[in-house]
């Protein structure tokens, strides 16, 4: 499998062709819902922390909505969606039968080449490409610890939709598992200890404070690793340059020049000539 | 005469094939052209997004969302500089369509540089293929930059001055972009056909704002930001219809158009090109549609081409 799908020539990503397929399967966790989608051509070549862009059903105008591949199966490809807004309350709602309009996958995804052991942590929704994620390590026997940060009470449901190893939970407000957030939980956990023992490369997905807590803990602990972005996206393809990140390199693009970037570079703000902006 | 309407029309001395052109900034050849490289490009004419003398960052993040029916952005002209901005333009030399250089800045004296760099390296024929680059679009419009921009835009006397000084440096179409936020948009089209430009290209963004609901503030790391989509396209239509009636000039119009009946009450108000950006960045195939239904309309209307319509909302009859 290659690194980056880009064209030898640099021109673009593959996969920003609009393709109408079909919703196989939808089953609602709390606030989030598991769509499953028939999209063979997406399912072959995608690789985790990549993206599809989905348009939403019945908008007069909408942009499209990004969504991480939570998983793929054979022909289809999962994606857990989180109801946010009017839009993605729409995406939620279609049910099995609907047709689909989506691009994709689009984005670079997680480097896995070099990972002797694994470290997955995410916050909230952020645990979707990590499942994905899990399942290719999984497959590569690539021993993992998984620690995933939720609010708290409601946010537990979403606990049902995952399968991951060595699972290690912490809530906001203390429901369930560690009571703080997963870097606090990273903080006191054996996992996490055995984890920096083993020298094991860091994957995250959440919030931007998150990753840069998380980023920030690696860094104490001497690993190395790749946080994955959230943003919002208008071309999903680089095009517009509306869903920049500020990194140690500058503004860079989520959809990409990421949405997977090394966690390190990942900053709170770019610094110019002028000084930090 | 075969295969439906003509579509062809004429910015000054440029013959497009058809109508439809991308508007600045939404829509990049090079990052969209992977499976089907750059023969596949749907507009007539490319436009890409605005250069400066010097790199520009851009504006902090977040510099984009959904409005009702609309997006509003702050990107702030990030870009490469004019400098980069030419090592990179052999990339385009295959397309198949004409190249408009955007030109932006934070003074005056910016614009003439990087029409005057790309004049220089338009005349070095020694340094390589470039794509046709028929003209330049000034970009006095940006509502999202701290200096230049909009405040040469919106003053009349100022985008003559500019205008007027860039007039020299080039045998080339020369189009100045408006601003829509004035309160009368033919003294600046006016300004810049008296100065010498060659056509006006109109609705850059309206300046806005919206709030983080949770915080209630700013939402836009540039604290406001340009509106563009079918929320702002009643208004766009109704300022290209002031200017088509007011100035002899070729106009582009833009704003919100989504559709092949919308492109077409562009140049109902009189435009001779329509540009297409938001309804790009919603969904990539909308330039293929619009041209279709535009081809569509003409067709099921029995024109023959869309000199039969241009100005038609402007007469009394």
């Amino acid at each position: 499998m290659s690194a980056t799908r880009d064209r030898p020539d640099g021109c673009g990503p593959v996969g920003a062709d609009v393709v109408s397929r079909p919703v196989v399967e939808s089953r609602t966790f709390g606030e989030w819902t598991l769509v499953s989608i028939d999209a063979p051509t997406v399912a072959s070549v995608a690789r985790p922390g990549q993206f599809v862009m989905l348009a939403v059903p019945g908008a007069v105008f909408a942009l499209r909505r990004p969504l991480s591949i939570h998983r793929v199966r054979g022909d289809r490809i999962a994606l857990l969606i989180e109801r946010r807004g009017a839009g993605t309350r729409r995406l939620a709602d279609m049910a099995a039968g609907a047709q689909v309009e989506l691009s994709g996958p689009l984005g670079n995804g997680f480097d896995i080449g070099s990972s002797g052991s694994a470290l997955l942590v995410a916050g909230g929704v952020g645990v979707a490409p990590l499942q994905f994620l899990a399942d290719e390590l999984r497959a590569r026997r690539i021993p993992s610890w998984t620690f995933v940060g939720l609010r708290g009470e409601t946010h537990l449901p979403l606990l049902a939709a995952l399968d991951l190893p060595a699972q290690t939970v912490a809530t906001e407000d203390g429901a369930l598992g560690i009571h703080g957030t997963v870097v606090d939980a990273l903080e006191a956990s054996p996992a996490s200890a055995a984890a920096v023992e083993k020298g094991a490369v860091v994957y995250g997905c959440g919030p931007l404070p998150m990753l840069f807590a998380l980023r920030d803990w690696a860094s104490v602990h001497g690993l190395t690793g790749y946080g994955s972005l959230e943003a919002h996206m208008a071309c999903g393809t680089g095009a517009c340059h509306g869903c920049v990140v500020a990194t140690t390199r500058g503004y860079l693009r989520v959809c990409a020049d990421g949405p997977v970037l090394p966690l390190e570079i990942i900053g709170e703000a770019i610094v110019t000539a002028g000084g930090a902006r | 005469m075969t295969g439906g309407p003509d579509l062809r029309v004429r910015l000054g001395a440029l013959e497009l094939a058809h109508p439809v052109i991308n508007a600045s900034g939404t829509y990049d050849v090079l990052a969209v052209a992977g499976e089907h490289g750059l023969g596949a490009v749907p507009f007539s004419c490319y436009v890409p997004k605005t250069v400066t003398p010097e790199p520009r960052p851009g504006n902090p993040p977040p510099r984009i969302t959904e409005t009702p029916s609309g997006i509003i952005n702050a990107i702030g002209l990030e870009n490469p500089g004019i400098e980069a901005f030419i090592a990179d333009l052999p990339r385009l030399a295959g397309l198949p369509v004409p190249v408009v250089i955007s030109v932006g800045g934070a003074r005056p004296a910016d614009y003439l540089t990087v029409v005057g760099r790309m004049e220089e390296r338009l005349a070095d024929a020694g340094a390589g293929p470039l794509p046709p680059i028929p003209g330049y679009e000034l970009n006095v419009s940006c509502p999202n930059v701290a200096a230049g921009g909009l405040s040469i835009g919106a003053d009349p006397e100022a985008l003559y001055e500019l205008v007027s000084a860039a007039r020299p440096l080039t045998a080339r179409l020369l189009i100045a972009k408006l601003t829509p936020n004035v309160t009368d948009i033919v003294a600046p089209a006016r300004a810049a056909a008296e100065a010498g430009a060659d056509a006006v290209s109109l609705v850059n963004t309206f300046k806005a704002l919206v709030l983080d609901p949770a915080s209630l503030r700013p939402f836009l790391g540039n604290r406001t930001g340009g509106l563009c989509g079918p929320a702002i396209r009643p208004i766009a239509l109704r300022m290209v219809a002031e200017v088509a009636m007011s100035v002899d000039l070729p106009l582009i119009g833009m704003g919100g158009v989504t559709s092949g009946l919308e492109a077409l009450e562009m140049i109902a108000c009189g435009a001779t090109a329509v540009a297409v950006g938001a309804a790009t960045l919603a969904d990539p195939r909308a330039p293929q549609r619009i041209l279709e239904e535009l081809r569509a309309e003409l067709a099921a209307r029995r024109l023959a081409g869309l000199d039969d319509v241009r100005g038609k909302a402007l007469r009394d009859s």
